[in-house]
Parts: C-alpha cells; sequence; structure tokens
C-alpha cells in the first residue's frame, strides 16, 4: 500500500515537473549548468513582499472606480412675502424645509487621454444630469476639448455650481437670461491657453440650444430641428488672470453667447457679458479672504417686430476675518426691457433688485451652515418680498478641486 | 499688407513666446522642500518653480490660473502625494492641458513613493476622524533622513528624463546625500539629551521629525487634522502640558497662534513657532538645520 502511494506521488511529481523540463530541454547548451543559472536567477529575483496590513488595505482600496461624492443641500425657508419670484431651480423655493439638491459627483480618468466628470442632481421629483462631459489632457498646441453635456462657460458663476457659490441661491441675472438651470447643453467646447506670461484663454462652445436650461432667450422647451450650425447655441469666451501680488488676484473674462430664438423664425438672441473677480488672501496665519465678485450681461433678442434689450448684473462681496466664519452681501439689478411694448412678462416692463446677506459657518471643508436673506424688489409690486433661509450643506466622499 | 505684417508679428510672438520658456527645463514642485531638494539635485541644468508659497499651509493653496500656466509648460512635476495637494493640484494639472504633468508621465513623481511612510491606515478611515490622509502622513520631508531620499529619487526621476544631465543629477544629489549625513551626525547629537522628552504640536505633520530627533509627541493643539481648535480640548491639552511638563509646542508658522500661546503662557511651555518650508532659495540642509536650531533652544531650559 506504501509503495503504491510512493507511487503516485511520484508520478504527480514527475508530471508537474514535465513542463519545466520540456521548457528546458529546447535551452541551448550555453556553457553553463542549469543549476548555476537557477542560483544567478534565484539571487537576483526580488523577495518576496511581506504581506502587511496596510498592503492588504492598499489592495481592497485600489480599484479602476471613480471618485464619488455626495452633496447635499438643504434649507429651512420662511418666505412671509410669498413665494421667491424667477428663481433658480435648486433655490429655497418656498416657506418650510426645502431639499435643495443632492448632487452625486464622479471623476476618473478614462485613459491617458481623458478624463471624465459627471454630476447627477436628485431633487424630490426626480434626477437630471448637470453635467457629463469628458475633457481632454493630452491634445497639441495647449487645446483641451470637452464634449458631453456641460455648464457653458459663459462669465463665472455659470460654469460652477450650488455648494461653490458664496450664497445659497443663483444671482437671478442669470436664471433670467439663461433659465433657471443656468445655461447648459450638449455639445462640444474647444479652449486654447495662450503662450503669454500672463494667463489668457479662449473658449468656444457649440451646444444645443433647447432645454430648460438655454430657456428664456434661446430655443427652451421647443425642439428644433438643427439644420446647420446656426441653429447651435455658439458661446465664447475670453478668460484672463493677473496675479497682482501673492495675497491679490485678478480675474476678469468677456463672453458672448449667440443662438436661435423662439419668437420666430430665424430670430436670434445673443448675450454679452463681462466679469470681474478680485481676491484678498494674505499668506501666513491670517485667514483673512475678502473677495469681490461682478458680473453683467446685456441680452439683445430678436422679437418678429424689433430687438427686446436688457441688462443684469450682480456685484457681491465677501470676507472672512477669522475661521470658520464669513460674511457677504450680494446686490442685484435687472432692468426691463427695451422695446417691449405689450408685455406679458412683468420683468420686460419693470425693473427688479435685490439685496442679499449671508452668513457662513464652516467648521471644516465639509460641512456648512448659512444664514441667508433677502429683499426682492419688485418693480411691478408695491412691497419688497422678503426671504431667509438657513442651509445646511455636508459633503461626504473624494469631491474634486475646484477651479480659482 | 500692414494688417498683414502686424499679424505675422503677433503669429511669431505666440510661436517664439513657448521657446524663451523652454531655454532649461522646467521642473515643478507643488512645495518648497520638494522645491528645494529638486534645485539642489538639478543646479543648473533644470529650472525649478514651486507652486505653494513657503509660507502658506499647502492643503488650503488657491487653484490660481498662473499656476495653470507654470504647470502648462513644465517638463516634470514633483508632487508631496498622499492626497495633501488634493485641494488644488489635480484641477491644475487637468486646466494644463499638458502632457508630460499627467499622472502616469514619466514627467509625474509622487515622491511620497520614494519614503518609507507611517500612520498609513491600517484600519478603516473616515472624516469623523478628522482630515486624515488614507495613503498615510505626507509631511515625510521633514526627516532629513528622507531628505536624502527624496534627493536620490529625484536625481533618478530626472535622469531618466534627460538622460544626456544624467551624470550631473546623480553627482549632486550624492553630494547632498553626504553632506546630509555628515550633519545627521551633529543634528542627533545635540539631540540626543532630549530623547523622550514629550512634545505639543500644532498639527500631526511633525510625526517624522519627532521620530527622528526621539522627542514624544504627547498631544496637538487641533483636536483631530483640520479642526480648529475647542476650548474642551484646548483645557485638556493644558492639562496633558503641566502634568507631562512639556517644555515647548512646536508649529508651522502658518497656523494662527494665539490658541498655542495660551497654552505656553498657563503651561510654563514655550512656543517654537518655525516655518513649515524651507524658504524662497533656503537650501534643504540649512532649513532643517533652522528648525534643529530651534527645537534646541526651545528645549534648553
Amino acid at each position: 500500500m506504501r509503495s503504491t502511494v510512493h507511487g503516485a506521488l511520484a508520478l504527480g511529481a514527475w508530471l508537474l515537473g514535465a513542463p519545466a523540463l520540456a521548457q528546458d530541454a529546447g535551452v541551448p547548451d550555453a556553457g553553463v549548468s542549469l543549476e548555476e543559472i537557477e542560483k544567478a536567477l534565484a539571487a537576483d529575483a526580488p523577495p518576496p513582499p511581506a504581506p502587511s496590513l496596510p498592503q492588504a488595505i492598499g489592495a481592497v482600496v485600489q480599484s479602476l472606480n471613480p471618485d464619488l461624492s455626495l452633496i447635499a443641500d438643504v434649507a429651512l425657508a420662511a418666505m412671509p412675502g410669498g413665494e421667491r419670484f424667477g428663481a433658480g431651480a435648486h433655490d429655497p423655493a418656498r416657506t418650510g424645509f426645502n431639499l435643495q439638491q443632492l448632487e452625486l459627483a464622479a471623476s476618473a480618468a478614462v485613459d491617458p487621454f481623458f478624463r471624465f466628470n459627471a454630476n447627477l442632481v436628485f431633487s424630490k421629483f426626480g434626477v437630471e444630469i448637470e453635467e457629463a462631459y469628458a475633457t481632454s489632457t493630452s491634445l497639441p498646441f495647449r487645446l483641451q476639448l470637452r464634449a458631453g453635456q456641460f455648464l457653458t462657460r459663459f462669465g463665472r458663476q455659470n460654469s460652477t455650481h450650488l455648494h461653490a457659490w458664496t450664497f445659497s441661491d443663483a444671482a437671478f441675472a442669470l436664471a433670467r437670461v439663461f433659465g433657471a438651470e443656468g445655461n447648459r447643453g450638449v455639445g462640444a467646447e474647444l479652449s486654447y491657453l495662450a503662450p503669454l506670461p500672463w494667463y489668457v484663454e479662449a473658449v468656444a462652445s457649440l451646444t444645443e440650444a433647447d432645454g430648460e436650461a438655454s430657456a428664456r432667450s434661446f430655443m427652451g422647451a421647443r425642439e428644433l430641428p438643427v439644420r446647420g450650425p446656426a441653429d447651435l447655441q455658439l458661446t465664447t469666451a475670453l478668460k484672463q488672470f493677473h496675479e497682482l501680488s501673492d495675497a491679490w488676484s485678478l480675474a476678469w473674462g468677456l463672453s458672448w453667447a449667440s443662438g436661435p430664438a423662439s419668437t420666430g423664425y430665424r430670430n436670434r438672441t445673443e448675450v454679452y457679458g463681462a466679469d470681474l473677480y478680485l481676491k484678498f488672501r494674505p499668506l501666513g496665519d491670517d485667514p483673512t479672504v475678502v473677495a469681490l465678485q461682478l458680473e453683467t450681461l446685456h441680452r439683445r433678442r430678436q422679437v418678429p417686430h424689433g430687438v427686446l434689450t436688457d441688462w443684469g448684473g450682480y456685484a457681491q462681496l465677501s470676507w472672512r476675518w477669522t475661521l470658520p466664519w464669513s460674511v457677504a452681501g450680494r446686490y442685484e439689478l435687472g432692468t426691463p426691457e427695451i422695446g417691449g411694448a405689450g408685455a406679458l412678462d412683468p420683468q420686460w416692463v419693470s425693473a427688479r433688485q435685490r439685496v442679499s446677506a449671508a452668513v457662513t459657518y464652516e467648521p471644516t471643508e465639509f460641512s456648512r451652515v448659512r444664514l441667508q436673506a433677502a429683499s426682492d424688489f419688485l418693480g411691478w409690486e408695491t412691497r419688497p418680498r422678503l426671504s431667509a433661509f438657513l442651509m445646511f450643506e455636508v459633503s461626504v466622499g473624494a469631491h474634486g478641486a475646484h477651479p480659482f | 499688407m500692414k494688417r498683414f505684417t502686424k499679424m505675422k508679428c503677433l503669429f511669431a510672438l505666440f510661436l517664439l513666446a513657448p521657446l524663451s520658456a523652454l531655454a532649461k527645463p522646467s521642473v515643478v514642485a507643488t512645495t518648497s522642500d520638494l522645491g528645494s531638494i529638486a534645485r539642489e539635485v538639478g543646479g543648473d541644468d533644470v529650472e525649478v518653480t514651486v507652486l505653494a508659497r513657503p509660507t502658506q499651509d499647502p492643503h488650503f493653496v488657491d487653484a490660481k490660473p498662473s499656476l495653470v500656466l507654470t504647470l502648462s509648460r513644465a517638463e516634470a512635476l514633483l508632487l508631496t502625494g498622499l492626497d495633501l495637494e488634493v485641494g488644488w493640484l489635480p484641477v491644475l494639472i487637468t486646466s494644463s492641458r499638458n502632457p508630460k504633468v499627467q499622472r502616469g508621465a514619466p514627467g509625474y513623481l509622487d515622491c511620497s513613493t520614494l519614503v518609507t511612510l507611517l500612520e498609513v491606515p491600517t484600519q478603516k478611515i473616515d472624516r469623523s476622524m478628522g482630515d486624515v490622509h488614507a495613503g498615510g502622513n505626507p509631511h515625510y520631508a521633514k526627516d532629513p533622513r528622507n531628505g536624502a531620499l527624496l534627493a536620490r529619487g529625484i536625481a533618478e526621476r530626472l535622469a531618466q528624463l534627460f538622460p544626456d544631465k544624467a551624470a550631473g543629477f546623480r553627482e549632486r544629489a550624492t553630494r547632498l546625500e553626504m553632506e546630509l549625513k555628515a550633519k545627521l551626525a551633529g543634528w542627533e547629537a545635540a539631540l540626543k539629551p532630549f530623547a523622550g522628552t514629550p512634545l505639543i504640536t500644532y498639527h500631526r505633520s511633525w510625526i517624522y521629525f519627532t521620530r527622528w530627533t526621539g522627542l514624544r509627541e504627547v498631544g496637538q493643539v487641533e483636536p483631530k487634522p483640520g479642526l480648529q481648535p475647542s476650548a474642551g480640548h484646548v483645557a485638556q491639552v493644558l492639562q496633558t502640558v503641566r502634568a507631562e511638563k512639556v517644555p515647548a509646542i512646536l508649529q508651522e508658522d502658518w497656523y494662527a497662534a494665539s490658541t498655542s500661546e495660551l497654552i505656553a503662557r498657563n503651561g510654563g511651555a514655550k512656543l517654537l513657532r518655525v516655518p513649515g518650508m524651507p524658504g524662497d532659495r533656503q537650501r534643504y540642509v540649512d532649513y532643517v538645520q533652522q528648525l534643529v536650531d530651534a527645537l534646541l533652544s526651545g528645549l534648553k531650559r
């Protein structure tokens, strides 16, 4: 019995060794014994890694999944003068608790040539794709391509998300011109970084002109058969940055958007924008941050018997004097539309002004409480509409860095 | 015709601007500790630029477009890694449009891969523990023994990128290694009498330094990494300072001082505010010397 077992083991060993022998059979005679070669190979081989707990954790954490983060914004609002007028889609809209949004952000490298970013926004009644686009990282001539659905880089605030704003609602000048979601669309964007001593970036994008996020100026809900580039929204922007000193920074830009309007056959809308951002943030242990942000928009809308023009804009100043507190004030203005006789929309005939103030408490980069109040002077109403809300924001996961 | 000439001039300017910038290969470091070592190793063969200012907390740097411009011209990027720069560097890299410094490219060197790391989590972490780094503690350059490893690793990567200048990089790295080795003996001898001395730091950014110096870190002014000190925590730290007879509180000069001053004053300790990074053009060796001198002056009664 014992000899049978020995025989089986010997057969097994021979079978296991057979492939190695087969491999070695073809090795030419190098004048060195196989033992010597094996000894040399063993000496050169790296020592087997000692398994450790950190490595074990690393192996679990290491994955090709995108970085994910969730950001929730909720607000307790009081609006004694009635609902807010012409608000952004994610502003607190009525008295009581409001779920402003739950944002799911994902980002990852696609391959050595592209990165991918997606921001899905969940609200009480559904999900929307706020952004989902790929960005090139390796195009020649300092060019960069973005393709997918994205917020256009018109002005300063439009391309940013709620959690990056100084206030917890959209500036109405933007909502009034581009719609409650800000200006975005499916399309492609090409940008160029000029090889100059200071930062100059030129941006041009072509996007679909329909959908809620192009409402009020472009096609809005009306679907347009695209017959040529003129049926798309063209957005161009020139962005510059000057580092005035270690503490002072100045960014400014000029933007222009043009696209088909829903007011009539071959009617078009053009929007001109200018923005400025001046920031003071001293180095060292001084937590002070002061930022001034201005944005103005001028819109020209073709209608069957003329052109409607209006202006809108805002100026906001924020000041963080100590950690974790900051305050901010904002003034917004929207002019009535010139050429808007027989208007259906009260904004066409009367000006609107809004003044807002906010106090923000930010214990870490990942949570924030903000008390914000506003007085909205609607030209067609006798009393201002007052509103106040207490916003709470939390962010978890690996959220990407924000641009300046 | 005149217009055409103008256009030609403008076109020439666009073409020449990058050429003039490329007179020497540009190496960009995120922080000045890496920048200082790279400058020494690179010598006259490369131009080293540092993104964060030396007096700026590297956790919180503004992603200024001017930094995008710097990175767009870089041949190599040296970063601390371990998510120290996660709040600002990724957007700069993507916006730079520069394939040479994208993650995975030979020009992208995560310097945390060159040293043995401390505080690599051995259990599941989350942000209830504060702003902890999932890959380990990123403040490894404060140990001069790691400085020598960084010099060697940076030299090897530069040698790979610019093979014709490899000998120079390796030679200068060896010189820095030798200098550090020579200095280490003196520093260690001077600090030896203080081995085991308790110390309070502001942030958990000194663990590599205290491991090297043999000092015993018994607490931080921050209750958890990245959190502002609370009254209760400060009282607790003060109690530790008194109970352990802590002689000094060590902190980078980008952290506010009033809380630490209060603890020092009431606990009978000295507050040592030191530069968190080597200054502009300061040699890494001189920076370590400055830290050691500051520590010795604080520990001597």
